[in-house]
């Protein structure tokens, strides 16, 4: 019965030692060698990342097509809540994050971003009715955002510039839950990026609007990778092919698609403005 | 509420029936051993065992699963979303069903393991043919039970990636904006779902060999 | 991977904060849901078939689907009937109905455990109804069901970490919410299953005292 025992702890340890020498190998080798990109991302995060009559669609998933196509590997999406997001990279449960996620100096130290995929400047979505028509006026009003986004951090340096903060600033586990409780009346704006609150106030214009002008630092987003050096060949590859879908236009019609309008970017974000 | 809808919920609920089952077989496995530990008599194993349980009766399965789900590949596990709800989800109830088993152990008749013993049959052999299966029949009812809380605890494993009838309609409330419908909608599928496992545990309780005489 | 534990620990007051929420929403629920489900199971033994039948329904409809559902039904689905409620009032009704549920069938299996000759001889002998169950089927009851309500309330505390989901600032979501500020995701879940660990044992342990206390009375 002790033998046993041991034969098996032993088989154990044999099986997590190879896993962690499998760990520190290149990451575009093994990604090519087991033919899979394995992606993270959250799908409440329209028109990004969100489940149209459960079928998980946007501009990430399209994108990530185009990116599985030229590398001729097949794809699997991990789907979590955002918060568990950038942890699920970290413990290394995928290999790039989809997200997409605001680019900041203080992620850029923690991770390797991707060429930017679109503006993320943050603006206010307000629920059609009320009486939110600057970014000023969400003083003395509860407001909401995403748990652990910047977005949230900026909507926080924001409330603090205003004589009257707002009464509340909730933090939602999805953006999601937010307009969800924008449409409900719980709070009255969702502090956002453009694109997302743009789309979803086409959605429903009869329920929500966006208020104009944008009240962040000019930001944009990328797609979140590791930073470790084994990672660097899979993030140099997935640059390489998005560099080269905005060279030739796709990016630009997939934008056009998804957001109704381009943006301008540049390659690399180096500099992050927050 | 469209039938459309109501069939994308549908076809979720099958990963909700899935994981549950498999969990729960997973689980009573874990439970079998844990319950031989406990009895082993030997000092480490009886601890393991004590310890296992209390924990995982002790956290919330939300946080047992963000744990698992954040910890495995930093031991250089790398499993799947499946393979990590499998594991939280049946190392906790094997955790219950341990507690559960206990009892059901210490109602086996002492005459019986005592005639076992006078047949020649070693502890282990004991355990495996004549103790197991008697503790198995006396809690029927308790695993019944612990089906149905299993079925209910299955609407957390999304927080690893899974998508199942809860995280099914949490997407389409957000994306239909009609929660009320929609979350009503998945709470009749699991009530109906419950409904049919309680009534085919009391069936097969009936229809199991009678309980032996004390 | 390194551990440091430091930078959650360093978040003492607001790991507090958030226990403290927990530990309030679970008593409150619980005390709520013990007198709520205490009603139904009086309700239902004395109030006649009728109200029997018509109260089985919520009971089985709330022990038959998963907390995470009604809690999302109550928070989500409520706004659109009028029922709007900030995130701790939905938490604390959400967890008081369906610990109600739970409690309600221990009650009855309490009461259905009291040999009715008592109830008979103590009528015979001049009491009134209420006088009966005041007097006679409550203190017989109480060393029954209190094991199974012990056990209930533990559970009822672990379900309160679902509320995190509804954005009640409960322990786990501010816990949570450290780990990502912190880059320390790892840490924040094992500092919180063990915050939770400690707890239901503590509750256990409580528990454990309470019945030994309650047995010595009736002895």
């Amino acid at each position: 019965m002790r033998r046993q025992i041991f034969a098996v702890m032993a088989g154990a340890a044999l099986t997590l030692g190879s896993a962690l020498a499998a760990q520190a190998q290149d990451a575009l080798a093994r990604v090519m060698e087991a033919g899979v990109l394995k992606v993270g991302t959250e799908t409440a995060f329209a028109p990004f990342d969100y489940i149209d009559a459960g079928t998980h669609t946007g501009l990430n998933v399209e994108v990530f097509e185009e990116i599985a196509k030229e590398m001729g590997v097949d794809l699997e999406w991990i789907t979590l809540d955002w918060t568990g997001v950038l942890p699920g990279l970290e413990a290394g449960r995928f290999d790039v994050v989809a997200g997409p996620a605001t680019i900041t100096k203080e992620r850029m130290a923690r991770y390797r971003f991707s060429s930017p995929v679109a503006e993320a400047t943050v603006a206010l979505l307000a629920c059609a009715k009320c009486e939110i028509e600057t970014p000023e006026d969400i003083a003395g009003k509860p407001v909401g955002s995403g748990t652990g986004t910047a977005q949230l951090a900026q909507l926080q340096a924001f409330a603090e510039t205003l004589e009257t903060p707002p009464t509340d600033i909730k933090e939602y586990v999805s953006f999601n839950e937010s307009y969800a409780d924008l449409a409900a009346g719980r709070i009255e704006a969702v502090a956002n990026s453009l694109p997302n609150i743009a789309f979803v106030a086409s959605q429903r214009p009869e329920v929500f609007k966006v208020v104009k002008p944008a009240f962040g630092t000019p930001t944009y987003f990328g797609y979140p990778g590791r930073i470790e050096p084994e990672y660097a060949s899979l993030m140099d590859k997935i640059d390489e092919i998005l560099l080269a879908m905005k060279e030739d236009g796709r990016m630009a019609e997939l934008q056009q698609k998804w957001f109704g309008t381009t943006f301008d970017m540049p390659d690399y974000v180096t500099e992050p403005n927050i | 509420m469209t039938w459309q809808l109501f069939e994308l919920l549908l076809q979720a609920s099958l990963m909700t029936i899935f994981v549950s089952a498999a969990s729960i077989s997973l689980g009573l496995a874990f439970a079998i051993g844990l319950s031989a530990m406990r009895m082993s008599g030997l000092a480490p194993l009886v601890w393991f065992a004590r310890i296992f349980i209390s924990f995982f009766r002790g956290v919330p399965l939300l946080v047992q699963l963000l744990l698992i789900f954040n910890l495995l590949p930093a031991i250089g596990l790398s499993l799947s979303s499946l393979a990590t709800a499998l594991i939280g989800l049946s190392l906790c109830t094997a955790a219950y069903q341990a507690e559960n088993l206990r009892g059901g152990f210490e109602g086996v008749p002492r005459g019986l393991i005592e005639s076992a013993e006078m047949a020649g049959l070693s502890p282990v052999q004991s355990f495996v043919w004549i103790r197991t299966p008697i503790a198995l029949r006396l809690t029927f009812p308790a695993l019944v039970n612990e089906a149905i809380l299993i079925l209910k605890a299955s609407s957390l494993v999304s927080v690893v990636g899974m998508i199942e009838l809860t995280k099914m309609a949490q997407n389409l409330a957000a994306s239909t904006y009609m929660p009320l419908p929609i979350f009503a909608s998945a709470g009749l599928i699991y009530l109906a779902i419950n409904w049919i496992v309680a009534i085919a545990g009391r069936r097969a309780e009936a229809a199991l060999p009678g309980l032996p005489a004390k | 991977m390194s551990f440091d534990f430091a930078v959650i620990l360093a978040k003492g007051p607001a790991i507090l904060a958030g226990l403290g929420v927990t530990v309030l929403i679970w008593i409150a629920g619980t005390l709520l849901g013990a007198v709520l489900g205490f009603l139904v199971a009086t309700a239902r033994r004395y109030g006649g078939r009728l109200a029997d039948l018509v109260l089985s329904v919520p009971v089985e409809v709330l022990r038959g689907t998963p907390f995470l559902v009604q809690i999302f039904l109550l928070y989500f689905g409520g706004p659109y009937i009028g029922l709007r409620l900030d995130p701790v009032a939905a938490g604390l009704l959400g967890l008081t109905l369906y610990g109600a549920a739970y409690y309600a069938e221990i009650f009855r299996a309490g009461f259905q455990s009291v040999p009715p000759g008592h109830s008979e001889a103590a009528q015979c002998v001049g009491l009134t109804r209420f006088q009966t169950i005041l007097h006679v089927q409550l203190p017989e009851m109480a060393l029954l069901v209190l094991p199974p309500s012990m056990n209930m309330a533990v559970i009822l505390l672990k379900e309160t970490a679902l509320l995190s989901l509804i954005t009640v600032p409960e322990m786990t979501m501010t816990v949570q919410a450290i780990g990502s500020q912190q880059y320390a995701f790892v840490e924040a879940l094992v500092v919180l299953a063990l915050v939770y660990w400690a707890l239901v044992e503590f509750a256990n342990l409580l528990g454990r005292l309470a019945e030994r206390r309650l047995s010595a009375y009736s002895a």
